[in-house]
């Protein structure tokens, strides 16, 4: 067997992971993106690799990759021109939505235009009821008008969005036919097929960003199976979705949408795959970037998945791993507020001009000036990087402020610090202490470039006590993307009381899903033993408006687990229930809205990644430098290579840990080791001044 | 980080406050999370505060209602005047009476717990949240027609439901035997004594780790601080004095052109309201406290001057507030008061009317004016049960001096979500025949008012009845700068052969037979800036969009006229 490649593109980098089951050899590499087209430093970067790192494309066999093509697309309203067909009396719902506000108090702020302006949405005289009863059928004069108006409109696509499609998509499937037929190339995007799920706007909603990515994804793919095909023509490409799964080409560019958020979500995979490795089935995540903080709770392994979010504010109903994001990242910049307080982000000095120590213009105080003002950062830039970082000119950005504050450079580069560790605490706290969750439970997996820099502050405040750091922390997403699954989910929505009766109806229903999940599994070619079935209903009390997913796992050889009875699904009901809200009624009539049956392709196991290579025998500091840590004093500090840290070795803090894709910082009082996958694992010290955890 | 003394360095108190905007946030989640009424889960009716020992509110939930704001201080007014001298570790108050309680309507129930650290009162935790029902004529608590706050439901004063931690069992019983479904209500106010305690014991690790000395001098310091920041907005107003009046359209018990009189007075950092010459209080639900008017005065300021500014006492102090007692904006017991957010809709429409000319570049049209309700109700001929569908229903947002006003959307006081279409005729016996915006209901400007929105509902397979609450259905929403008024809203019944019929602005128990329907229109919003000066691009997507016909359009923009007919 050859190589397998995750490549993950963000804003500044494009980073690779490249490892070779048969001998456990990895290879990381990063490069600059390519913003014009993100495909290219793909390509340019394979073969760097090959020059570089012998990875040879020909003997690429799996090339994985997770795009923000969809996402930015979406965020510079890039998409294609969209149309829209719907229900007579309802063209408006895309733009009125649920209603709401953005913001409490603000005169100015609206939720964005929706992305089909009112004159290229159409109407359509058909209507079903609830129970998928024909209320109107629609007649061929009708369509034939909707396609005719469709095809003066110069759409590039067209979303069909039909009340009650979810129930049966008859209507929504003789609208695309007539469109079809008179505009045979043209892609559509079917609710029903999207997302067939009840409440239309969000289904509505996710329909249309679908359709408005299927122009833009369709030539992005082109140009990446062109171009690989030449390169590396036995890679078979996968593309990463938000769900935490792969897809096929054909898959990716039918739903673009899937596509969007899945950078986040790579990352928390990549996590379990370490925590895994590290034997921590409970984690929460920091991953740290330029501009923000994504956080997620791992709980047994599982990161858990949500089901709806916000993409470039618009509602997206599709599973997502449930994380949370924060604007702290490395480039946050620090500012005062009107009221006199020091705040630092959510706004960003990016990539351009960059934090003022990149000595690109940046002239105010970022999180990154901060770190290297307290020596925690090293002048020489990232171990191993191109980027020398200029200190002085980050103590003159942060100079204003300490005058201002009246305190020295170092003590208010500390306090910069000391506010974005406390903005990702709350972070962290929302998905913790709102799922009924105790993070003092959890240990702390920081990843990303700045995630390790901050940790020990946060775990303190959070009184967690131990702290593992991945082998390739800035990695992480791209190696998430090898160790991932084949995904895909199959959905009915519908009203189904929690009874045997109510059973006997979604019997007949699960039989057409697993056909569809078979079909699937063969035209994607898994084999018997990888096919994975995991059976769970959306339940609620009858009367309720939101729903909590019941899982049933353990389904094997493409076999679902199904449960013993209304009874075993009301057990598992009754326990999540009490688990989020804190109570539940145990003699109250349970519904199920949602069946759904998420299918998973095993991929090939891969080995445990980058751990030892050219380990010496002890911890030896490769040298020493005076480090700011929470005192008035620096302290002479060790730094060690972490490429020199092999299993088994610990050392005490203070420390800095440098390597090609981050820094770690382990404090005075702090224990640090490193475990036998290569993970360093940080035993925090309890310092006079940290909070207390949290009481349940 | 070592703590320093006091007084904290603006590092520090940003850490603290931090903190303790994280407390105010857990226990709103925590009260969401493990209540029962669905108007706390899914529409988020409630609030959680930090106050401080002397009433003041330090911190609030980011998520919590403007019109909470001055209630919990209304509470713990009434709180400390009646048991200031013997609060003990463990007490915890609950009330809800706006004439003697502070609050603003029967079915929010306040809560507070004293919060001791080393045997002293340091601070209260406190939080509001709408319950389902609180007992009184009519299920839900809420219903017109009602002439005196007995009928709203059970009043409670401040009062002790837990003495040094011990339940007052009695009291309990009292209560739950006096609402309906006790059993859920009984889950609601559980929920909101969880919250208190959890936000006692994240306030206790916070005065652990800074000390009481420290805490007390953060609570100050986020008053004073926020004070500073929102009087120099205010000194950034023209000095001067500020007039604007508008009227309610009804109390749906006879009275009609209610009217809200305001002059407001600019002088250097210092603002006065003065109500004076507004109505007196009437007969129907429509009537505020004046709690609830300090709470709209406050979210009017601060949507104008800066929306970012936290919510604590330094907002609450700032205006001076003058309302004649026994008025609309200040009404005297008996007064029922449940459908009082109405009229603070339309005080905050008086407040940035007068304020326009101030500061033009932040000033709106006036919205919808309104929390526009419809109550569908009767007898589900699937399931043979009882069912109630309530909504409420956004309309136009007012043209701004950069944009026009958002379309179908709530405004000001209120933000809750509608229910989708797909959960009404799954959930009810009830067909949505159509949902959208009301053309040619946005008032004409430079740039336009928002538009209403129309929903059309009709009974399946039964009789219905309709209740509904509508203002601005008589009174068009007005525009500044020279922008024209909005539509009004309406009911109306539409008869079996099709012919439609207005109904009452405040209609109750209205039969709807099968093949008749209803018609809820809301009302649109006030432009900005002369309608002459409207760009002809701006016109052309008005016209494209069919959001406006040729004829109104032509009527409204005299330049239409000639750029008209290109189409």
């Amino acid at each position: 067997m050859g190589w397998l490649v995750g490549v993950d593109v963000g804003g500044t980098f494009t980073d690779f992971f490249a490892c070779r089951p048969e001998d456990g050899a990895t290879r990381i590499f990063k490069r600059p993106s390519t913003p014009h087209n993100p495909g290219e430093a793909i390509v340019r970067g394979l073969q760097e690799m090959a020059a570089s790192l012998d990875v040879d494309p020909a003997r690429i066999d799996r090339l994985c990759h997770g795009t923000t093509v969809a996402t930015n697309a979406l965020i510079q309203r890039r998409g294609g021109t969209v149309a829209l067909v719907t229900t007579e009396g309802f063209r408006d719902l895309l733009e009125i939505g649920r209603q709401t506000r953005p913001h409490m108090y603000s005169l100015q702020l609206d939720h964005p235009a929706p992305l089909v302006p009112r004159r290229r949405r159409f109407e359509i005289r058909e209507r079903m009821g609830p129970a998928g009863e024909v209320l109107t059928e629609p007649d061929e004069d009708g369509l034939t008008a909707v396609a005719e108006a469709v095809a003066a409109s110069g759409a590039q696509s067209c979303a069909v969005c039909c009340l009650f499609s979810f129930v049966d998509p008859a209507h929504e499937r003789r609208i695309a036919d007539a469109l079809k037929r008179r505009l045979p190339d043209l892609p559509l995007s079917l609710s029903s097929s999207v997302r067939p799920e009840f409440r239309e706007y969000e289904r509505f909603s996710t329909t249309v960003l679908n359709a408005c990515l299927q122009p833009v994804i369709a030539d992005y793919l082109a140009y990446l199976e062109t171009e690989t095909a030449a390169l590396a023509p036995d890679a078979a490409i996968r593309i990463y979705q938000s769900s935490g799964g792969l897809m096929s080409v054909g898959t990716a560019r039918t739903y673009p949408i899937r596509t969007a958020l899945s950078g986040p979500a790579a990352g928390a995979v990549g996590a379990v795959h370490t925590a895994r490795g590290a034997e921590r089935p409970n984690v929460i995540t920091l991953d740290m970037g330029g501009t923000s903080a994504d956080v997620a709770l791992i709980r047994g392994y599982d990161a858990g998945i949500g089901l709806d979010r916000e993409v470039a504010g618009y509602p997206v109903r599709q599973p997502m791993v449930d994380i949370h994001t924060v604007g702290a990242g490395g480039g946050s910049i620090a500012w005062f507020e009107r009221d006199g307080l020091l705040k630092v982000g959510p706004r960003s000095a990016g990539a351009e001009p960059g934090p003022a120590c990149y000595g690109r213009g940046g002239t105010e105080p970022t999180v990154t000036d901060a770190n290297l003002a307290l020596g925690r950062l090293s002048p020489a830039g990232l171990a191993g990087g191109d980027l020398a970082l200029d200190e002085g000119a980050a103590r003159r950005a942060i100079e204003p402020a300490a005058q201002r504050l009246g305190f020295s450079v170092e003590k208010t580069a500390q306090g910069i610090l000391g506010i974005v560790v406390a903005n990702m605490v709350r972070a962290v706290r929302t998905i913790s202490v709102e799922r009924g969750l105790d993070p003092r439970d959890y240990a702390l997996m920081p990843f990303g470039g700045a995630g390790p820099l901050h940790a020990v502050e946060v775990a303190r405040v959070l009184g967690i006590r131990e702290i593992v750091v991945p082998g390739a922390p800035g990695i992480l997403c791209a190696q998430g993307l090898i160790v991932s699954d084949l995904k895909e989910e199959f959905v009915r929505s519908g009203r189904f009381a929690l009874t045997a009766e109510g059973l006997l109806q979604i019997a007949g229903l699960l039989d057409g899903l697993e056909a569809d999940a078979r079909a699937w599994f063969d035209a994607e070619g898994v084999a018997p033993e990888d096919r994975g079935l995991t059976l769970s209903f959306d339940a609620r009390y009858v009367g309720q408006n939101f729903e909590l997913p019941v899982s049933f796992a353990g389904g094997s050889h493409g076999v679902l687990a199904l449960p013993a009875g209304p009874d075993e699904i009301a057990d598992v009901f009754h326990a999540e229930h009490e688990r989020h809200y804190g109570f539940h009624s145990a003699g109250e009539p349970i519904e199920i809205v949602n069946i759904r049956i998420a299918a998973t392709g095993r991929m090939a196991a891969v080995a445990a990644p980058v751990s030892g290579r050219n380990a010496v025998r002890a911890a030896e500091p490769a040298g020493h430098r005076p480090v700011w840590f929470d005192g008035d004093a620096a302290v002479e500090t060790p730094v060690y290579w972490r490429e020199s840290l092999a299993a088994g070795m610990a050392f005490a803090g203070p420390a800095v840990v440098e390597q090609l894709d981050s820094t770690t910082v382990v404090f005075p009082g702090d224990r640090a080791a490193v475990d036998e996958a290569g993970n360093l694992v940080i035993a925090v010290g309890q310092s006079e001044t940290a909070a207390p955890g949290a009481a349940p | 980080m070592t703590v320093p003394a006091a007084p904290l360095d603006p590092v520090t108190l940003e850490i603290m406050a931090n903190g303790l905007r994280s407390i105010a946030d857990e226990t709103f989640a925590a009260l969401m999370k493990s209540a029962y009424s669905t108007n706390i889960k899914e529409r988020r009716d409630h609030s959680t505060a930090i106050m401080d020992p002397a009433g003041r509110l330090i911190v609030q939930a980011d998520a919590s209602l403007p019109i909470h704001l001055a209630s919990m201080g209304g509470l713990m007014e009434s709180l400390l005047a009646r048991f200031g001298g013997e609060l003990r570790d463990g007490d915890l108050f609950v009330a809800n009476d706006p004439h003697v309680a502070g609050g603003t309507h029967l079915p929010d129930i306040n809560m507070a717990m004293p919060v001791f650290f080393e045997g002293e009162l340091v601070a209260f935790m406190c939080n509001i949240a709408h319950h389902a029902d609180v007992g009184g004529a009519v299920p839900g608590s809420m219903a017109g027609g009602l002439t005196e706050i007995y009928q709203e439901g059970l009043r409670i004063p401040v009062v002790r439901l837990f003495r040094e931690g011990v339940l007052q069992q009695d009291l309990l019983d009292l209560i739950l035997l006096n609402v309906r479904v006790p059993a859920e209500r009984r889950g609601d106010y559980f929920a909101q004594i969880a919250s208190c305690r959890l936000g006692r014991s994240r306030l206790t690790e916070i005065l652990d780790q800074y000390g009481i000395a420290a805490v007390r001098d953060g609570f100050g310091q986020i008053v004073t601080r926020t004070a500073a920041r929102m009087r120099a907005a205010i000194a950034g107003l023209p000095d001067g004095v500020y007039r604007f009046e508008d009227a309610m359209d009804d109390d749906g018990m006879g009275a009609t052109d209610i009217a809200i009189r305001l002059t407001i007075t600019v002088d250097g950092g210092d603002i006065h309201f003065d109500f004076s010459g507004s109505a007196k209080q009437v007969t129907g639900n429509i009537n505020v406290t004046r709690n609830a008017t300090q709470a709209s005065v406050c979210y009017a300021l601060k949507a104008l001057l800066d929306p970012d500014a936290p919510n604590n006492q330094g907002v609450l102090d700032l205006p001076r507030l003058t309302v004649e007692k026994g008025s609309l904006l200040d009404a005297a017991f008996p007064a029922p008061v449940a459908a009082r957010a109405n009229t603070c809709q339309r005080i905050i429409d008086v407040i940035l009317g007068a304020l326009a000319p101030a500061r033009p570049e932040a000033a709106v049209g006036a919205a919808n004016g309104a929390n526009t309700t419809a109550v569908f109700s009767g007898n589900d001929p699937r399931t043979g049960e009882d069912y109630v569908y309530l909504e409420t229903l956004g309309g136009g947002f007012g043209g701004r001096a950069a944009k026009d006003g958002k379309d179908g959307v709530q405004v000001h006081i209120t933000n809750t979500s509608n229910l989708p279409v797909e959960a009404i005729e799954m959930e009810y016996p009830l067909r949505v025949l159509s949902y959208g915006l009301v053309a040619n209901s946005g008032g004409p400007g430079r740039q336009r008012g928002g538009m209403g929105l129309e929903r059309v509902v009709t009974p399946v397979g039964h009789a219905c009845t309709f209740n509904g609450a509508g203002e601005r259905f008589a009174r068009q929403p007005w525009g500044v700068f020279g922008g024209g008024a909005g539509a009004t809203g309406a009911f109306r019944h539409i008869a079996a052969d099709g012919v439609t019929a207005r109904l009452p602005n405040k209609p109750i128990g209205v039969t709807i037979a099968p093949q008749e329907a209803v018609i809820v229109r809301t009302p649109g919003a006030g432009g900005y800036g002369a309608p002459a000066e409207r760009t002809a691009e701006a016109l052309e997507d008005d016209r494209t969009s069919g959001k406006f016909d040729e004829t109104w359009l032509a009527e409204h923009y005299p330049q239409a006229i000639e750029t008209g007919g290109e189409d």
